[in-house]
């Protein structure tokens, strides 16, 4: 079903659910899911439209300073809560997978901002994060993103002499025969797009907004 | 008896356990309650607090903010806490004066008052940059050294050791390069005739920052070794053995941190009370003598936006009327501006003005916040610039200042996003005479012109 096929009501329905979502309130959030599948409103059409618009927006707030750091963990968060009720009435043949995204500060760098405001971007923008700290080895990298089958590995890293690890992890991948498995997006203080085609990364984001956008690009997601 | 850093590592093992991201958001929940409930309001239409009013209760809310939730150990994950009595003790027993250097180039390091007679303390030279050659850092080095007016360099670094193998942090390429690079510092500032000033370099790890002190050839006891917090208001055992060593050695240990503007700790306001309780940190987790009060925005790749020097001013003005600490302000060591421009020199200018007149050292030395790979990315005229503006600020009452940062900001807070890239030392300096090019020269002596119109008092 599409936006344009369903009723006033009902889309009244998923404007209220966004409307609480960018409000961060978590009551009225889920009791809009609830109403929401109550009044039979297709939960995949409720994900797609007002979860992924709520994210969008709450970017956006982030974006022009309305919102901080904090705000976005917690939108995250409860999307991530109403997503679970809405996913309860979808057959789990048509569950719409996430795509997953490993992300990580690079060995021997314990800086942590900027990788922190890009993985709760990503999440708060719909992708699964798996979240690996900072100091994190290449080999971590990679174990960790093959167990769990994902589509991109996200790099961080704040200093001129970490930076080499960004290129360790590529070119292991490339040893390992991987290098066309995952995708690579690097990013951080130093990092320019110069270094990014430079080391073959398939990305780079020059902050967390850029980020998430190159994002959805390489795992052509909408 | 006070603490010891024994004492703070048994907390560190035995304090209450918790997931990082909880304490992330218990400084958001903390300083979104202690903002009601010391009225701290932020109005960018004055970027300084003229009165102390707002600093002091900034400083009241970090430091309620620092005993309630600690600092988190993320080796241990917990978090390291202190009664009321033993932040006052260490407060107490922290030194209000230090001597940094040697000889004739000796210079001591004092508790500065807000609008303070006592000048401060310059450490400048290209800070932590690229260089791309052991000849070119020597060269940058010497003649960074021959300015008067900072009393203190900085190392850089070398990507290549011998021009071809690459340095990697955490290898021991790196423990190799740094111990190198402040040996050839070592060299320069002989050849300027000071062989007694102060040389600052920090590594990524730990024992890279060790390796480089050796009293003969490399830093000294007479310099400083960073201990530095994570943002925001955590710290590691990796920069806990640094201060293991500084205690052990007996070398002045110097403490940084940054608040983030849209981090956790959210607004402004936040983050100017996580600047105060950050700055408590260093002082009794890491041990610091003296430290850096600063912050940085998520947003704006430069420490100068209109917010961040109202956060740092004020947690600076708040600590300087609260405390004896010697806090160090360097809040105009990173435009977003490159070397050569006219912006760089405004951007600078503001940050140190509101260091100084705040009460602050400047220790954090010269350098375009992204610099990336690109080598040389710096010459000695930002040096001469910033110790000159440092100088020159002594004396400027808060209304004076701001007058005076109102009129920076025109120049530069609509272009910190897309500001200028500058260029390299080899094209801002002729590399046969080794002085500024007449065009770079002419663009200092412009904004210098300007700034001495709007009242800034410059010696020369």
């Amino acid at each position: 079903m599409e936006m344009k096929e369903i009723s006033v009501k009902d889309r009244a329905l998923l404007d209220a659910l966004k409307a609480a979502i960018i409000a961060l309130d978590e009551g009225e959030a889920v009791a809009a899911a609830e109403k929401v599948i109550a009044a039979k409103v297709d939960p995949q059409l409720a994900i797609r439209y007002a979860i992924a618009e709520a994210a969008i927006m709450v970017g956006e707030k982030f974006d022009c300073g309305d919102y901080f750091l904090p705000q976005l963990v917690i939108s995250g968060d409860l999307m991530d809560v109403v997503t679970k009720i809405l996913e309860k009435n979808i057959p789990k043949a048509d569950l719409q997978v996430k795509k997953i995204i490993v992300i990580g500060t690079v060995q021997a760098d314990v800086h942590s901002i900027g990788k922190n405001l890009v993985s709760t971007m990503l999440k708060a923008s719909g992708f699964q994060v798996v979240d690996l700290g900072v100091d994190v080895p290449s080999a971590t990298f990679i174990e960790k993103a093959k167990d769990l089958n994902a589509d991109m590995i996200a790099l961080s890293s704040l200093l001129t002499t970490t930076m080499p690890y960004q290129r360790e992890v590529i070119d292991d991948l490339a040893s390992m025969g991987l290098r066309d498995r995952f995708k690579v997006l690097i990013g951080g203080g130093p990092v320019t797009m110069e270094y990014a085609v430079k080391i073959g990364a398939d990305g780079y984001g020059k902050d967390a907004i850029d980020a998430v956008e190159v994002a959805k690009k390489l795992l052509a997601v909408e | 008896m006070g603490l010891t850093l024994s004492d703070i590592l048994q907390r560190s093992k035995e304090g209450p356990i918790l997931e990082e991201k909880q304490f992330d958001m218990s400084i958001f929940k903390k300083t979104q309650d202690l903002q009601k409930k010391y009225g701290i309001k932020y109005d960018p239409e004055n970027p300084l607090d003229k009165t102390g009013d707002i600093a002091d209760r900034v400083y009241q809310a970090g430091r309620e903010l620092f005993l309630d939730i600690g600092a988190y150990s993320t080796t241990t994950r917990r978090a390291i806490k202190v009664t009321e009595k033993e932040l006052d003790d260490e407060l107490s027993a922290c030194p209000k004066e230090i001597s940094l250097g040697q000889g004739p180039d000796k210079v001591k390091m004092v508790h500065r008052s807000v609008e303070g007679p006592e000048y401060p303390v310059v450490i400048a030279g290209i800070q932590t940059t690229p260089y791309s050659d052991e000849s070119m850092m020597y060269t940058i080095y010497r003649l960074c050294a021959l300015e008067r007016s900072v009393d203190g360099i900085w190392g850089g670094i070398l990507l290549k050791i011998d021009g071809k193998y690459e340095v990697i942090a955490g290898t021991p390429s790196e423990i190799y390069q740094y111990s190198k690079t402040i040996s050839i510092l070592r060299r320069a500032i002989e050849a300027a005739g000071r062989p007694g000033m102060i040389t600052i370099s920090n590594a990524p790890t730990a024992p890279a920052t060790i390796a480089m002190f050796d009293e003969q050839d490399g830093l000294r006891r007479s310099d400083y070794i960073e201990s530095t917090g994570m943002s925001e208001m955590k710290v590691a055992y990796d920069d806990l053995s640094r201060t293991a060593y500084g205690l052990a050695q007996g070398i002045p240990i110097h403490g940084t941190h940054s608040s983030v503007i849209g981090g956790f700790s959210a607004t402004p306001e936040g983050a100017a009370m996580v600047s105060v309780a950050a700055s408590l940190q260093l002082v009794v987790v890491h041990r610091s003598v003296c430290f850096r009060c600063g912050t940085v925005d998520s947003r704006i790749k430069s420490r100068v936006s209109r917010g961040q020097l109202w956060v740092a001013g004020t947690a600076i003005q708040g600590l300087s009327r609260n405390t004896r600490l010697i806090v160090d302000g360097t809040i105009g060591d990173h435009p977003a501006a490159g070397p050569g421009t006219k912006q760089y020199l405004y951007e600078s200018a503001a940050g140190h003005i509101v260091s100084t007149v705040m009460g602050a050292h400047s220790t954090e030395g010269t350098r375009k916040y992204v610099v990336g790979e690109i080598c040389n990315y710096g010459t000695p005229l930002e040096t001469r610039w910033m110790g000159e503006v440092c100088r020159a600020s002594v004396g400027l009452d808060r209304k004076q200042a701001e007058k005076i940062i109102k009129f920076l900001l025109g120049k530069y807070e609509n272009n910190l996003k897309d500001a200028p890239a500058g260029d390299t030392f080899e094209n801002l300096y002729d590399q046969r005479t080794l002085q500024p090019i007449s065009a770079y020269q002419q663009l200092y002596d412009e904004v210098k012109t300007e700034l001495r119109q709007m009242g800034l008092n410059f010696r020369q």
